[in-house]
């Protein structure tokens, strides 16, 4: 917890660093707002308007006890609160999130207790198979393979849009499919091929299965009740630690599939030079990541008693 | 005498032959597994490389519009050519250079600069490793693709740039591991030993922590050029990396996304070279590691 605040602090540090010293970065807003025949009174009046005439290190002080004030501030290029945006749009990114994380949570679950128990057969060697082919398939380019079959091809599923789920659960569903199964479907594979590998270890190796199987417990139980089991742990580090993968991957497949989320808010501000908003959304990205982390690393301890007692001692 | 001695080994033979025989087979295997990803990752960085020297390909851009989209297989246009008339096999190929050159050179910049610094904090401990350990944790908490595209966006479109914006994820990844590795070898007896001979620091990361630290990084990293390779894609697909008519394979995506529905060819000519790269980096990746392990 205590290691958790510096690196806050650098994130957003680092974040505003990189928006205000880059070329392009905070200086070029006025210009990108304006237009390229603004006359230089104007980008004047315009800077000071947004404080970006004042030092660097004032502007930073100003904007981080804005953070903790929960003063965002307002977009540059809409007027829109950075406030309203993020509780317009978090929820659709939270939503296609967690369905894929759900999808690839069961997915590779399933899959990878099947192939332990079929070690060696046919199955499990499918299922190596299919695992390294979809971990070389980018999810954006399986999303624009998904696209062209069950929307253009087939006509099954819609190509892009978002309906809120007050306007219509059927249409939520449908809409979300084809992008949550492109983000779980290359988790999955790499889910799957861990899992797989740390139960077939336990099920050969560990003195524990022979135990049980010695004693005459069933295979099924050996699986569930003591494999899996132990085997969770690395899986549960591998789910919490990809969380912020998840998050970089929306960005693509919310541009991809037009979804109103945090991910296409982010494209679009960067292009129109909305440094607050894109300031924001990255540090809250970056919490979130750091949060994910310190989460799978309390869940861990508490599930593993080895860890625990070793960090008490 | 010789008839006395060669009457066991004759005997013996057909046994050690059968077992000979199927541990070669298996070591036949274990070997066409290891290499067969390697030839394919040579034969694709030849042929996008080398190719466009000595084939008959013709240039990426400025094709004539009256050759514009062309079927597969056209005369003169293997793969045919794009709604500018460009030929389809040459942008593959002039893409792949633009891939592998930003997958490699991410990489090897994340060697150098993560790799000795994060040998230094290992070495150093103390203040050093605190600083330089935290600003890896900070780095690598942006998500990856996140951080390269602000970083793409403000320098602007171009090679150099996306391999800029790409070095700030593989710096951080390659350098926590080349910490890990050097704070396991610091408690071996011949680095103490060396300390008490009076080594100074740079000899002892030199010529033992270096080469120690160096396979498992290698391996590493090797296996990023993959990631690497499909960010470097993703910032293009978004029009943030190689800025078109240019190609690669990301902004190829883009126009095959585009045309979704007219020209569906347009997709997979750069999504199969995308696939089969990524696929040969990854088997030979695993396969390096499990060699490392033994």
């Amino acid at each position: 917890m205590v290691q958790a605040v510096p690196v806050v602090w650098l994130v957003s540090f680092i974040t505003f660093a990189l928006m205000n010293l880059l070329p392009g970065g905070s200086s070029g807003t006025a210009l990108q707002l304006l237009g390229e025949n603004a006359t230089p009174s104007a980008i004047k009046a315009l800077n000071i308007k947004l404080h970006l005439n004042e030092p660097f290190f004032t502007r930073y002080v100003h904007w981080i006890g804005g953070l903790f004030s929960g003063h965002l501030g307002n977009s540059v290029a809409t007027g829109q609160s950075v406030a309203g945006i993020l509780a317009e749009r978090l929820p659709v990114t939270l939503e296609l999130g967690l369905v894929s994380l759900v999808l690839s949570v069961v997915f590779s679950l399933l899959s990878a207790v099947v192939a332990a128990h079929q070690r060696g057969r046919i199955v499990d060697r499918a299922n190596i198979a299919v695992s390294m082919l979809g971990l070389s398939v980018p999810n954006f380019v399986f999303a624009l393979i998904l696209v062209f079959v069950f929307a253009v091809k087939l006509h099954w599923l819609p190509s892009s849009g978002f309906t809120s789920i007050s306007a219509g659960l059927g249409q939520n569903i449908r809409g979300m499919i084809l992008p949550s199964l492109s983000i779980a479907f290359g988790l999955t594979c790499g889910y799957n091929r861990v899992l797989r590998a740390d139960l077939v270890d336990q099920l050969v190796g560990a003195d524990y299965v022979m135990l049980a199987r010695s004693k005459g417990i069933s295979e099924r139980r050996i699986l569930f009740g003591h494999a899996l089991r132990n085997a969770a742990f690395g899986f549960l580090t591998l789910v919490g630690l990809n969380l912020g993968t998840i998050i970089g991957g929306v960005v693509l497949i919310e541009e991809i599939f037009s979804l109103p989320g945090i991910g296409q808010e982010l494209v679009q501000s960067i292009t129109y030079h909305d440094t607050l908003v894109v300031e924001s959304v990255v540090v809250i990205l970056a919490v979130t990541v750091i949060a994910a982390n310190f989460m799978t690393d309390m869940v861990y301890s508490l599930l593993d008693p080895r860890i625990r007692y070793d960090r008490s001692e | 005498m010789t008839a006395q001695s060669e009457l066991p080994l004759s005997a013996e033979t057909p046994v050690l032959s059968t077992d000979d025989e199927r541990e070669r087979s298996a070591y036949r295997r274990q070997e066409i597994f290891f290499w067969a990803p390697i030839v394919a990752l040579g034969l694709i960085a030849l042929i996008c490389f080398l190719g466009p020297l000595v084939l008959p390909i013709l240039a990426p851009i400025g094709g004539s519009i009256s050759n514009a989209n062309l079927a597969v297989f056209a005369p003169g246009h293997l793969l045919g050519t794009d709604p500018a008339g460009n030929d389809n096999l040459a942008k593959v190929l002039y893409g792949g250079r633009v891939s592998l050159e930003v997958g490699f050179a991410t990489v090897g910049i994340g060697l150098l600069v993560g790799g000795g610094f994060g040998a230094l904090a290992g070495f150093r401990s103390g203040w050093t490793d605190l600083v330089i350990s935290r600003l890896f944790d900070a780095l690598l908490s942006f998500p990856a693709l996140v951080l390269a595209i602000v970083i793409a966006t403000y320098l602007g479109p171009s090679e150099l740039h996306v391999i800029y914006a790409i070095s700030f994820f593989s710096i951080p990844a390659v350098g926590r591991l080349a910490r890990a590795n050097t704070l396991r070898i610091r408690s071996a007896t011949f680095f103490a030993a060396s300390r008490i001979a009076g080594a100074n620091e740079w000899t002892i990361l030199r010529r033992h922590v270096a080469p120690n630290i160096l396979p498992n990084l290698l391996t590493f990293s090797f296996l990023s050029v993959s990631v690497s390779i499909i960010a470097e894609a993703a910032l293009s697909f978004l029009g943030l990396g190689v800025p078109p008519p240019n190609p690669s394979w990301g902004n190829m995506l883009a126009l095959g996304e585009q045309y979704l529905d007219l020209r569906p060819v347009l997709l997979f000519i750069p999504a199969v070279a995308i696939f089969l790269t990524i696929l040969s980096l990854n088997l030979a990746g695993d396969a390096l590691r499990a060699r490392w392990a033994e």
